[in-house]
């Protein structure tokens, strides 16, 4: 004990420092006011420049110039507005083909006993790592007017431009983005009831459509709005397989490229802007209330299923996984034969892209990527701890700012910023690090949704222990938080860098004669007639997003393994 | 060396609940202090306005001369335990005993001595280099509290520290704690809805309810006079009754009761409070002639408990559950069967009288 007594003396001498947690104080509301005026300046700012020039005479604000003529334009005249009814067309067929493919894929993998579970969820789950234009590349070698199997198998003049074409792309593009909700929701959704109603001698079908769909409700609702808002907002399918038949998005592209009518597009971006946002607020609100619903008591356990129920639900989710697969076959396979489909004879000439871009495409492409993932990980988690534990002023405000990004359709925003940002005092308009700004906010949402979520498993007394100790802010996020969020930073950053990769509509305003992407590449190759190179191109990125996964799966295991399991432990 | 901490008319309302009502407390140096109350009374909130989580609405709080109320958490050098222990789940034992230290930037050399010398006062020396995860829940609130004495806290705050553990290490570490604070000197607070803990442990008990302090006092006096008919219910048990006052007694049912504490109040209804250890069974445990005739009542045994060192006993009195409890000896020299009539012995001190009887929360 006299040890410990003299010990104690000398630990009087140390404090913490006052000067530090000073300036600690200002840690928060900086980061609180960072992230307010990146969200204001690089969100907000270009979505009024898009209402300004929508409404307002030459862009100009003031009471003289508001005016609905824009609006009038687009109304009244039946070229443009078939845009708007086929944008809804397209997105409603789709919304109900997506929602009710799904729903079985994922009652087959969590509730029936089919063999090859693992397999299917990795095969649904991959048109996440290619542009949302391998579908139509695939489509149009298959079924298109030199397709192999329209042409070449059946010698018919059928092909799939137009509606039909856009309809299966996004099908097929929308199916991981609906399975991953539908999946959660079933997965959670205790079983038991289904055995207890069974039990008291309800038929199967009784138990399906009483027990089984009731209780996945919200699930059904939230992938269907997920699915409407991807699909009216997607750009690469529609302007790859669409042919004549225009969309709302195609239509803004088409406005301002081809006839250099931004108030036009101005326009329809906020038409566009009224269904999807209307689709996000359904999901969103749905999404929140379906957490009530997942019950702690879920039973991973499935009773055998029957013979004939398994073989269908089998064939089935074989029959989708066959469909995702000959996408991705046909575009790669595609990209080494001399001649689809006449000479399979193996080839490179396709990867010497005639393009200017090339190469040199796929390099910027791929480091803006990697900033896109680190930046965009790491704001995203710092903006979460700093909202989320030290619950700053305005932090509902910040929150909604923070969730706005995902309303709004990548190809608006990357509207927006033209508008905003071609001035020459905005010295990065025109350079790569625009398109990292704007990457990074597109996909500001979901980082913080998961940076959140992930911050709410770790227990809160963990920060209070720090604070206690001494600890100021800077050394409990980077000593303690930072580290037991390794897991959920690599997945965030996968998901920056995997979107980064494959995004076309955010940024497809945004290239420029000096800065090319390479999923931009695909749409300029494949619109100069280069199919063959834009399957490449597509290979390319898809190759590099796989090498990416295995890597980061690597890294996961080497880095994850024991933080995982001690928060696990811990929480 | 240590101070006073004090507490002077804190109030914390959430809206329009009030969660603490002007409160007033002053803990000595060396003291070990208990709040104890059911959840939702109030303690925890009162412990996180010390620990400077959490902000009175008003009042003030101060240590020796200094007031706290703008002080930050770490600058008031109080420790904390929690429930969940909450240790870094990324650091070892040692790296979570040093993180105070490292905090107040201690030279490398002397922090690995305090550590050592933590190590080694809560018997963790084979598992410093060990991850929290690999240690069992005992071993973890040992690793919590050795990071919070480490910095060698002004005053200890614990929030039921125990409540999370299997019952045997929770009786093992009470001793543990209790120990610690005798040895070291050092001020402890500490939260618990558990009325065996606070009664074994602390130098003063804090009853909380609703927000205010209802009586504070030693455990002896806790148990012995509780101040409230709440309190003689939540602290251990008792058996209640409903009578009227005639002179020094009580009338209940047929029978009159002489009580000693009559006085303390003046009600014509009052509710009298007897703890099932207090009640005598004439004839088993206390012979007749030291009896007051008129506060013996007969009742039917209606259930037997074994509990190990007493046995509970069931009556039924003029239709109303009543317990009594007899050590398990006196039972072993002469058992009670089912359905045999007792005689009840209340001896007129074992009664608490009460003007009012709280609500019971079901």
């Amino acid at each position: 004990m006299n040890s410990t007594q003299r010990e104690d003396t000398s630990i009087d001498n140390y404090t913490v420092s006052s000067a530090r947690m000073e300036f600690d104080k200002f840690i928060v509301p900086t980061v609180t006011i960072f992230i307010l005026i990146l969200l204001f300046f690089f969100m907000l700012f270009p979505l009024w420049m898009i209402l300004k020039l929508s409404f307002f005479k030459g862009g100009e604000l003031a009471l003289a110039n508001f005016t609905l003529s824009n609006f009038k334009q687009y109304f009244t005249t039946a070229y443009t507005l078939r845009s708007l009814w086929h944008s809804l067309y397209i997105s409603a067929v789709t919304t109900g083909i997506v929602t009710v493919i799904i729903f079985f894929f994922a009652y087959a993998l969590t509730r029936t006993t089919i063999a090859g579970k693992t397999f299917f969820r990795n095969i649904i789950m991959m048109p996440l790592v290619a542009p949302s234009i391998v579908q139509a590349l695939a489509l149009i070698y298959l079924f298109g007017r030199n397709g192999l199997i329209t042409s070449h198998f059946f010698h018919t003049d059928w092909n799939i431009y137009g509606a039909t074409g856009i309809i299966v792309s996004e099908v097929l593009y929308c199916l991981p983005h609906a399975f991953v909700i539908l999946f959660t929701t079933l997965s959670a959704v205790d079983i038991r009831l289904d055995e207890a109603a069974e039990s008291l001698g309800a038929s199967p079908f009784k138990v399906f459509t009483r027990i089984t769909l009731p209780s996945a409700k919200y699930g059904i609702i939230s992938a269907a709005a997920l699915t409407f808002n991807l699909t009216i907002t997607d750009f690469g399918n529609p302007v790859v397989i669409g042919g004549n038949y225009s969309v709302l998005a195609t239509e803004i592209y088409a406005q301002v490229t081809n006839l250099y009518r931004f108030d036009l597009g101005a326009t329809i971006s906020i038409i566009l802007l009224v269904p999807s946002l209307g689709a996000f607020m359904l999901n969103y609100y749905i999404s929140r209330k379906s957490f009530s619903m997942i019950s702690g008591a879920a039973r991973p356990f499935i009773p055998p299923t029957r013979r004939f129920k398994k073989i269908l639900y089998s064939t089935f989710c074989y029959l989708v996984a066959f469909s995702i697969i000959m996408i991705f076959a046909t575009v790669i396979i595609g990209s080494f034969v001399k001649t689809w489909p006449y000479d399979w004879s193996f080839t490179l000439q396709h990867y010497k892209f005639p393009s200017i871009g090339g190469y040199s495409a796929i390099w910027t492409s791929l480091w803006i990527s990697l900033i896109v993932g680190i930046v965009g990980s790491f704001i995203t988690l710092i903006a979460a701890y700093a909202m989320e534990t030290r619950k700053p002023y305005f932090k509902q405000v910040v929150y909604f700012f923070s969730v706005m990004p995902a309303a709004i359709p990548g190809l608006v925003m990357g509207l927006g910023y033209i508008l905003a940002f071609n001035k020459p005092y905005y010295w990065f308009y025109g350079t790569p690090w625009i398109i990292v700004i704007n990457i990074v906010i597109c996909n500001f949402t979901l980082g913080i949704l998961s940076s959140v979520s992930n911050l709410k498993n770790i227990d809160s007394s963990i920060e209070e222990a720090s604070i206690s100790l001494g600890g100021d802010t800077l050394s409990t996020f980077f000593k303690i938080i930072f580290p037991l969020s390794r897991v959920a930073f690599i997945q965030n950053f996968t998901y920056f860098f995997m979107r980064s990769m494959t995004t076309i509509s955010a940024v497809i305003f945004l290239v420029s004669a000096s800065v090319h992407l390479a999923a931009i590449e695909i749409i300029m190759l494949d619109n100069d007639g280069w199919t063959a190179s834009a399957n490449a191109m597509c290979t390319c990125i898809i190759a590099i997003v796989f090498v990416m996964l295995g890597l980061l799966h690597l890294i996961n295991k080497w880095a994850g393994g024991k933080t995982s399991k001690d928060v696990m432990a811990t929480s | 060396m240590s101070k006073q901490l004090v507490l002077k008319n804190i109030s914390k309302s959430f809206g329009s609940l009030i969660a603490l009502d002007k409160v007033n407390l002053t803990v000595e140096p060396g003291e070990f202090v208990c709040f104890l109350g059911p959840s939702g009374c109030g303690k925890t909130t009162l412990l996180r306005i010390i620990t400077g989580f959490e902000f009175q609405t008003s009042g003030d709080i101060s240590y020796g001369d200094i007031n706290l109320n703008n002080v930050i958490p770490q600058k008031r050098d109080f420790g904390i335990v929690f429930q969940s222990y909450a240790l870094f789940p990324n650091m070892t034992v040692s790296q979570n005993i040093a993180f105070g230290l490292t905090m107040r930037k201690m030279p490398k050399h002397l922090i690995y001595k305090r550590v050592d010398e933590m190590l080694e006062l809560m018997g963790l020396g084979e598992w410093k280099t060990h991850y929290p995860s690999q240690l069992s829940g005992g071993q973890q609130q040992r690793v919590a509290l050795a990071r919070a004495i480490a910095i060698k806290p002004n005053v200890l705050l614990l929030d039921e520290p125990l409540s999370a553990l299997d019952a045997k290490i929770r009786v093992r570490l009470r001793a543990v704690i209790k120990r610690l604070q005798q040895d070291l000197g050092i001020t402890m607070i500490y939260v618990t809805h558990d009325q065996e803990e606070a009664l074994s442990m602390a130098d003063r008990v804090v009853v909380m309810r609703e927000g205010q302090f209802r009586q504070v006092g030693s455990p002896w006096e806790i148990y012995k006079k509780p101040k409230t008919s709440f309190i003689a219910e939540f602290v251990g048990t008792s058996n209640f009754f409903e009578g009227r006052k005639k002179g020094g007694s009580v009338i209940y049912g047929q029978s009159s009761l002489k009580v000693s504490a009559m006085d303390t109040v003046d009600t014509e209804t009052v509710y009298l409070a007897v703890r099932p250890e207090d009640i005598e069974i004439v004839g088993t445990t206390i012979a007749k002639e030291s009896c007051l005739a008129s506060n013996i009542i007969d009742a039917k045994a209606e259930l037997i408990t074994f509990l190990g060192p007493v046995v509970s006993i069931t009556v039924n009195l003029e239709g109303k559950e009543l317990t009594v409890d007899i050590a398990q000896k006196e039972f072993a020299k002469k058992p009670i069967a089912l359905n045999d009539t007792l005689h009840l012995y209340f001896p007129p001190d074992a009664f608490h009288v009460y003007s009012e009887i709280f609500r019971k929360l079901i």
